[in-house]
C-alpha cells in the first residue's frame, strides 16, 4: 500500500515537472480567455429576461428558453425584430459581392501572373498599398462623389444595396487579386504553354486548365470576401437608414442601442451571425489558414 | 537571305504575339481597374480636395462647385477639443490614436508569440486547439464587440462585476467602458484579445521552419531554455516580429469599427477613424472630416514608408 503510494507521487511528480506546469497554466489561461466569451454570447442567447436584468450574473440558463429567438423571428413576439429580413439582406449583399469579386480577380490575376505588360509590378503594388488604405478615409468622398453620381444619374444612393456592393468590390477586390496572383504563380507555366502549342487559345487555357486547377484558391477568395461583406460595418451604416434593408450588423448595433436594453436578444443575434462564419472556417480551415496571414480578414 | 527573312518573320509573329498579350492583359484587368481606381484611388485624391473645401450636407449634390477654404478645415480640427492634447486627462484623438495603435500592437505581438510558443510544443488535441484559438480572429467584430461590451455591462448581471464582487475586490458595479482609463486600457486589451491569431499564426509558420540543429548545438553547448529563447528563437523570428508589429500598427491606427462599438469614441477612447466618422456624419462637416482623415493618412504614410522601406525589401532579399 505504501510503496503504491510512493510509486504513485513519484509518477505524478515525473509528470508533473515545473515546465509542464506552466505550460498546463498557461493553456488553461489561453482556453478560458478564448472560449469564455464565445460561451457567454451562446448561454445568454437562452437567458430570460428576468435572468439578464437581475442582481446577479446568471452563469447557466436556467432552461434552454427561446425568448430572444422568438423576439428575433416570431411576427407574433411582442417585441418582434423581423431579423429574418437582415439576414436575407446581408446575404443579397455578401453572396454578389464574393462572386463579382472572384470573377474579376480571376481575370486580373491571370493577366498579372501569366501575361506580359507594362507597368505590371507599379500595379501590383498599387493595389497592394490600396489595401493598407484605411476605409474611413474613402467614405466621405465615396459618399459625396456617388451622391453627386447618383443625382445626375437619377438614383439614390442611399438605402441602395447595390451602390453597398460596389463599394464592398472596392475593398475586397485588392486582397482577391492579390491572394490570386500568388496562387496562379505556383501553377507550372508548361502546362497552359503545351495547351497553347496544340492551339488553345488564352481562354481556352484559362477555362480548361487553370481554373479546376486553381479551384482551393477560388474558394478560400471566395470565402474570404464573403466573409468582409458579411461582417463590414462602417459603409453599411453610412449608405443604408431603411431599417427594412439594415444588414445584420446594423441591426444588431440598433437592438443593443435600443433604449430598452434586452441583451439577450443581442447575444442571440450575434450568435446566429456568427456561426456560420465560424463553422465555415472550421470545415475550410486547411485552405484558409494561409489566407489569414495573407490578410483575407483585414484588421 | 532566306534565313534573315525567317528570322524576321519568326520576330514579327513574337512581336504581334506579345503585341496581343498585352491587349488581352489589358481586357481582362480593365474592369479591376475601373473599380480600384475609380472607386479607391480617384476617392483617395478626391478626399485631399475636399479637405480644402467647405463640403457640408447642404452643397453635398453640388460638391464640385464647394468652396475653397484653405487650411481653415485643419485649423478647426487642430483646435477642436477632440483632437487637441489638453493634459493626461483629457489627450486627444490625436495622442490617443497613438499611444492606442502602439499599445495594441505590442501587447498582441506579445500574446500572439506566447501563443505561438505554446501550440510549438507537441501535445494531444493541438490541431484543435489552434483553430480554437482562431475564433477571436475570425469571428464578427459586431458580435464580439457586443459580448465583450455585455461581460463589462455596468449592471450587476454583468459577469466581470459579478465576479469581482463575489470575489469581494469591488462593493459597487461599476461601468468599465465608461470610466476615463479603464475604457482605453479595455480597449487595448480587447485588440490583444481579438487580434493575438494574426501574429500566432505568423510567428508559428516562422517557428516551425527554424532549424532543429541550431537548438541541439545550443544544448550541447550547456545553454537553457531561457537562453536558447533569447539566443536562437528571437533572433530567427525578428523580421516576422518586424512585419506583423507593422501590419497590426497600420490596421489598428486604421480602425473604425472596434472603438466606435465598443465605446462610441466616448470616455478617452476617441482615435482619427472615430473623430473623422463624427465630423462628417454627425456633424455633416465634410471637409474637416476630410481634414482629419487627412491628418490620419499622413501618420499612415510615414508607417507604410517604414513598412515598404524595411518589410517588403526584406522579402525580395
Amino acid at each position: 500500500m505504501d510503496t503504491e503510494r510512493s510509486t504513485l507521487i513519484e509518477h505524478i511528480m515525473r509528470w508533473f515537472n515545473l515546465k509542464r506546469l506552466i505550460f498546463t497554466i498557461m493553456l488553461t489561461f489561453f482556453l478560458i480567455s478564448v472560449l469564455f466569451p464565445f460561451y457567454w454570447m451562446v448561454s445568454s442567447s437562452f437567458k430570460s429576461y428576468a435572468e439578464i436584468g437581475g442582481r446577479e450574473a446568471v452563469y447557466i440558463p436556467g432552461a434552454l428558453r427561446w425568448d430572444a429567438y422568438r423576439e428575433l423571428f416570431d411576427p407574433n413576439s411582442p417585441a418582434f425584430q423581423d431579423f429574418l429580413t437582415n439576414i436575407i439582406n446581408t446575404i443579397k449583399v455578401a453572396v454578389p459581392t464574393s462572386l463579382i469579386a472572384v470573377f474579376l480577380s480571376v481575370l486580373g490575376s491571370y493577366a498579372i501572373a501569366r501575361l506580359h505588360f507594362r507597368g505590371k509590378n507599379i500595379l501590383l503594388n498599387g493595389i497592394l498599398l490600396v489595401y493598407l488604405f484605411p476605409g474611413v478615409l474613402l467614405i466621405i468622398p465615396l459618399f459625396a462623389m456617388l451622391a453627386r453620381i447618383g443625382d445626375a444619374i437619377g438614383f439614390n444612393i442611399q438605402d441602395n444595396l447595390a451602390v453597398l456592393i460596389l463599394t464592398y468590390l472596392a475593398q475586397t477586390l485588392p486582397v482577391a487579386l492579390y491572394m490570386l496572383t500568388n496562387y496562379f504563380r505556383t501553377i507550372p507555366d508548361e502546362i497552359e504553354q503545351a495547351a497553347l502549342i496544340d492551339g488553345c487559345s488564352r481562354f481556352q487555357v484559362m477555362w480548361r486548365i487553370t481554373l479546376p486547377l486553381a479551384v482551393p484558391a477560388l474558394v478560400t477568395v471566395g470565402i474570404y470576401t464573403f466573409m468582409i461583406a458579411w461582417n463590414e460595418f462602417l459603409y453599411a451604416m453610412v449608405f443604408l437608414n431603411n431599417h427594412n434593408l439594415f444588414t445584420m450588423p446594423l441591426k444588431i448595433s440598433a437592438i443593443y442601442n435600443n433604449p430598452d436594453p434586452r441583451p439577450h436578444v443581442v447575444m442571440a443575434a450575434s450568435t446566429i451571425m456568427t456561426i456560420p462564419i465560424v463553422m465555415l472556417f472550421l470545415l475550410m480551415e486547411r485552405y484558409l489558414t494561409e489566407g489569414l496571414t495573407a490578410g483575407g480578414v483585414k484588421g | 537571305m532566306r534565313t534573315n527573312s525567317k528570322s524576321n518573320l519568326k520576330k514579327q509573329t513574337r512581336g504581334s504575339l506579345a503585341r496581343k498579350e498585352a491587349q488581352l492583359a489589358g481586357i481582362l484587368i480593365t474592369p479591376t481597374i475601373l473599380i480600384v481606381f475609380g472607386l479607391v484611388l480617384f476617392p483617395a485624391f478626391f478626399s485631399i480636395w475636399v479637405s480644402f473645401h467647405d463640403v457640408s450636407l447642404g452643397n453635398l449634390n453640388d460638391v464640385f462647385h464647394a468652396p475653397f477654404v484653405g487650411f481653415d478645415n485643419y485649423v478647426r480640427v487642430f483646435n477642436d477639443f477632440a483632437f487637441k492634447f489638453q493634459g493626461v486627462d483629457s489627450w486627444g484623438a490625436a495622442v490617443t490614436s497613438i499611444v492606442y495603435s502602439f499599445a495594441s500592437t505590442i501587447l498582441t505581438m506579445i500574446i500572439g508569440l506566447i501563443a505561438s510558443l505554446l501550440l510549438n510544443q507537441k501535445f494531444r488535441l493541438r490541431g484543435l486547439t489552434r483553430s480554437v484559438f482562431l475564433a477571436p480572429y475570425v469571428a464578427p467584430i459586431v458580435s464580439v464587440a457586443f459580448v465583450w461590451r455585455w461581460i463589462l455591462d455596468p449592471r450587476p448581471s454583468g459577469v466581470l462585476n459579478d465576479i469581482l464582487m463575489r470575489l469581494g475586490l469591488i462593493d459597487l458595479p461599476k461601468a468599465y467602458l465608461a470610466t476615463r482609463g479603464l475604457a482605453i486600457l479595455l480597449v487595448i486589451i480587447f485588440q490583444a484579445w481579438r487580434y493575438f491569431p494574426f501574429a500566432m499564426l505568423m510567428i508559428l509558420a516562422r517557428l516551425q521552419a527554424i532549424d532543429g540543429t541550431l537548438y541541439e548545438a545550443a544544448e550541447v553547448d550547456g545553454a537553457n531554455t531561457w537562453q536558447k529563447f533569447l539566443y536562437i528563437t528571437i533572433p530567427e523570428l525578428r523580421y516576422v516580429l518586424g512585419a506583423i508589429f507593422l501590419l497590426r500598427l497600420i490596421w489598428t491606427f486604421n480602425k473604425f469599427d472596434d472603438i466606435f462599438l465598443l465605446t462610441n469614441g466616448g470616455y478617452g477612447t476617441n482615435v482619427l477613424p472615430v473623430l473623422t466618422y463624427q465630423f462628417s456624419f454627425k456633424l455633416f462637416n465634410f471637409g474637416a472630416g476630410a481634414a482629419a482623415a487627412m491628418i490620419l493618412l499622413i501618420v499612415l504614410a510615414i508607417f507604410m514608408a517604414l513598412y515598404i522601406g524595411i518589410v517588403m525589401k526584406k522579402i525580395e532579399e
